[in-house]
């Protein structure tokens, strides 16, 4: 097994306990990005650290995102005041489909040989719509900015 | 009763979001409202016809966490 197979397993396993955390049952693309930043001495959390995106930073932009989006339907998340729900029992097992994309568009931009963590990242932040590029436009960050950063990144790497 | 002013927007990429949200928050309620149905002492069938699906369904979905979570759980 290679170090970026090694690395792939490692966030998807992270994914899936930030999914359990949500109440998710699959992995999604926004779950892939807390992982990435929360597995230090890699490209991509060198990346998102320098942009000011910790795994906090993260989580409070997806927090908003999700507030914002129950607002424009005028639904406001605080309003039913039932406790949380417990945990699942396992973190979550299957892939969603933003999940999916990531990888799928991440995995272009190298040969298999030369994948490295900075190109899952790429995939995730190749998304138009959904939860990350809006939780990021609204946490103010500039999406294609953090893309170029990542392929600078990728580029002095090899360089 | 005064109307009540929902903020709709009328951008796609908006109202699509609004969408995806609800539906992770209807997921997080349903979660939330089962527990306390069954620890408050409901049964299956009660809370499957509350929600309007079947017994099996709500079962599936949540026994396994509702058990790992300790919550006793009534059979009828």
């Amino acid at each position: 097994m290679t170090v970026f197979h090694k690395y792939v397993r490692t966030i998807l396993e992270q994914g899936a306990v930030e999914a359990q955390r949500d109440g998710s049952a699959a992995i999604e693309a926004h779950h892939l990005l807390l992982a990435i930043a929360s597995v230090e001495g890699t490209d991509a959390h060198r990346v998102l650290v320098s942009a000011g995106l910790d795994r906090a930073a993260i989580r409070a932009a997806l927090d908003r995102e999700f507030a914002h989006s129950l607002a424009s339907a005028g639904v406001s998340a605080a309003a039913f005041g039932l406790p949380p729900a417990s945990p699942g029992p396992k973190p979550a097992a299957d892939m969603g489909a933003s999940a999916r994309l990531a990888f799928e568009r991440g995995f272009k931009y190298g040969a298999p040989r030369s994948l490295r963590p900075a190109h899952v990242l790429l995939g995730i932040l190749q998304a138009q719509f959904g939860t990350v590029p809006r939780a990021l436009a609204l946490a103010g960050v500039d999406r294609d900015g953090l893309a170029a950063a990542v392929r600078q990144e990728l580029a002095d790497e090899t360089a | 009763m005064p109307a009540v002013d929902i903020p709709v927007s009328q951008e796609p990429a908006d109202a699509l979001a609004s969408v995806a949200a609800l539906r992770r928050m209807a997921d997080q309620l349903e979660d939330a409202a089962v527990e306390q149905a069954m620890r408050a002492g409901w049964s299956w069938p009660q809370v499957a016809e509350a929600l309007g699906v079947t017994r099996q369904a709500v079962h599936k979905k949540h026994a396994k966490r509702l058990i790992a979570a300790g919550v006793t759980l009534r059979r009828r």
